[in-house]
């Protein structure tokens, strides 16, 4: 059953997890224009922010969220996949005011910009420093498919082909994907 | 004149603060509040404009303890890293080598012996008790009282030579392994465990007597630094803070992992959410934690204490992504470990509760006064390095 707070969230992917093998109930990719809406979502249904994290991958970074509810077992982890080349999120720090720092933390360690941050300064690492460490080679970078584990797709928006048969960047995969036709479509 | 104000403003250029900045006409005072300020414990900066005694906003400035982790999860072997664990908390190393090594094990659905979860409990709770009585310790130091640190390194002493001759080391553990723990625990470990409960439980009546109910202390921390919970869900704050706001979440019970389910044992919480809403939750913890103990101690079961197919230092994990959270002395504690099916893991990311719960000293301590900001700093419960990882 899906949980209440996704009524009217736009999503590319929906996927079930079992909690107790991967410790996630749902994970969702989204683009990131809809980031903030599934963040007032969550914030809505008692969902706390717990971290920030990045991810290198041959598809480009993705931001991954993870939230979790008070009420038990429920965690639920937010993907948003962007290219290598222009890494770009909306920031989520109005809704989730814990997020300024995680985001800040990301922004060092990937370089992935924020937008409407309200105070995008390195955090953790040297204010000169120009290097994000946690970039990886072309070599070492695996495809984001054989890093994220689908579980059971619920529902997917057709031209999200993430776990289909593809080797191509991001920017091939889904061009429209972050265009302003991508939230008419959906 | 003209030189001070120029290294006012170099200094709080980094924060974000404007030196000059006028509060209803009148001329504000910024200043440094670490990094080498005692009670700051390791080296946090707090950049505060005063207006008066009156605190108007303050800035926590981290980072100065940055070692990157995460940067060396990528480049060692799965089992290379659990050192690292031992050094992200050092006091709580436990709770972390729990943490990262549940993420192993629920990627590799490596089942752990009974004996193995029993021990891990027993030392696990022993590590959050030694925990409290630093902070317990320190806290009271911070506000001026000099006699209770020496009672709970006292105390924490007695753990430490508990847990050194099982684990091989006092402070920065490596003790728990995907699919066990290091060593196996010795009938003369028991019985001396047992032994500490029984002088623990009445240790904490003479702490109460001598600090809870000592009304300079409690001046200090009643209706100091009030949290709401409304504050806690949006900065993720977790641990005593959020039960010290009357929210019972205790990952023990809401996500629950290992043997916890099996003992009888209470979340305590407090409704006020001031400092001394934090300091009872604390206090409360650490008896609860030994009724655990002394049940654990009493049911362990003979057996294994690692799987004979226990991963190997060139182990390869499978491939996946995995989260696993527990609940350390500070909060819940989370390892989020991506694998591409190598002998290193690809991504790790380390979720530390302190990182969370100074996140929100900001907007906690805008309003009050100067010394408060003391008070409010140490019922966080703050370990640096955690925080910096």
């Amino acid at each position: 059953m899906t949980p209440k707070w996704m009524d009217g969230l736009k999503t590319l992917c929906r996927c079930r997890h079992t909690f107790q093998k991967k410790g996630v109930t749902w994970g969702l990719f989204l683009s990131p224009d809809t980031l903030l809406d599934a963040a007032r979502h969550l914030f809505q249904a008692g969902f706390f922010l717990e971290d920030i994290s990045g991810l290198d991958s041959a598809n480009g970074f993705a931001a991954i969220y993870h939230l979790s509810a008070y009420s038990g077992a429920d965690r639920v982890t937010l993907y948003v996949i962007l290219p290598h080349d222009d890494p770009q999120v909306p920031s989520i720090s109005a809704v989730y005011n814990g997020a300024e720092w995680h985001e800040r933390e990301t922004m060092d360690f990937f370089g992935i910009h924020f937008t409407g941050h309200p105070d995008p300064k390195p955090l953790l690492l040297p204010e000169d420093m120009t290097d994000h460490p946690l970039i990886k080679e072309d070599k070492e970078r695996a495809l984001l498919r054989d890093l994220l584990d689908p579980g059971d797709i619920v529902e997917r928006d057709p031209d999200f082909l993430l776990f289909e048969e593809c080797d191509s960047p991001i920017d091939e995969l889904k061009p429209q994907a972050q265009g302003p036709d991508a939230i008419e479509r959906a | 004149m003209k030189e001070l104000f120029e290294t006012r403003q170099v200094s709080t250029e980094i924060a974000g603060v404007d030196p000059a900045a006028d509060i209803d006409g009148e001329q504000t005072l910024v200043i440094n509040m670490g990094p080498q300020h005692p009670s700051t414990h390791g080296v946090l900066r707090v950049v505060l404009v005063l207006d008066g005694e009156y605190i108007v906003s303050a800035t926590p400035v981290i980072g100065y303890l940055h070692r990157m982790h995460e940067k060396m999860a990528e480049i060692r072997t799965c089992l290379q890293y659990m050192p690292n664990m031992g050094r992200v908390d050092y006091l709580n190393p436990l709770g972390w080598n729990w943490a990262y090594v549940g993420a192993l094990e629920r990627l590799a659905g490596i089942e752990v012996p009974e004996r193995a979860e029993f021990i891990r409990v027993i030392t696990g709770e022993l590590n959050r008790i030694s925990s409290h009585l630093v902070w317990f310790g320190a806290y009271i130091l911070d506000l001026g009282a000099f006699t209770p640190i020496m009672y709970a390194f006292e105390d924490r002493e007695k753990i430490l030579d508990l847990l050194q001759p099982i684990s091989g080391s006092r402070l920065t553990y490596s003790f728990f392994r995907p699919g066990g723990v290091a060593t196996d625990v010795t009938d003369s470990f028991l019985k001396d465990t047992l032994a500490f409960v029984k002088y623990m439980r009445d240790r904490l009546p003479m702490y109460r007597d001598l600090v809870t109910d000592n009304i300079i202390f409690r001046r200090r921390c009643e209706g100091v630094g009030v949290l709401s919970l409304e504050m806690c869900q949006r900065y993720g704050a977790t641990g005593p803070l959020l039960r010290g706001s009357n929210r019972p979440y205790d990952i023990r019970k809401a996500e629950p992992y290992s043997i916890y389910d099996r003992f009888d044992y209470q979340i305590p919480v407090d409704e006020n959410g001031d400092a001394m809403g934090r300091y009872r939750v604390r206090m409360a913890e650490m008896a609860e934690s030994l009724r655990i103990i002394e049940q654990a101690v009493n049911r362990i079961p003979e057996g294994e204490h690692l799987i004979k197919k226990a991963p190997k230092p060139l182990w390869k994990a499978p491939k996946g992504e995995v989260y696993f959270a527990v609940e350390g002395a500070r909060g819940k504690i989370g390892v989020y470990l991506i694998s591409n099916g190598d002998k290193h893991p690809y991504r790790v990311k380390l979720r530390s509760p302190g990182f969370s719960n100074l996140s929100l000293f900001g907007e906690l301590a805008k309003g009050h006064l100067l010394q408060d900001a003391v008070s409010i700093l140490g019922s966080l419960d703050l370990v640096i390095p955690e925080i910096d990882r």
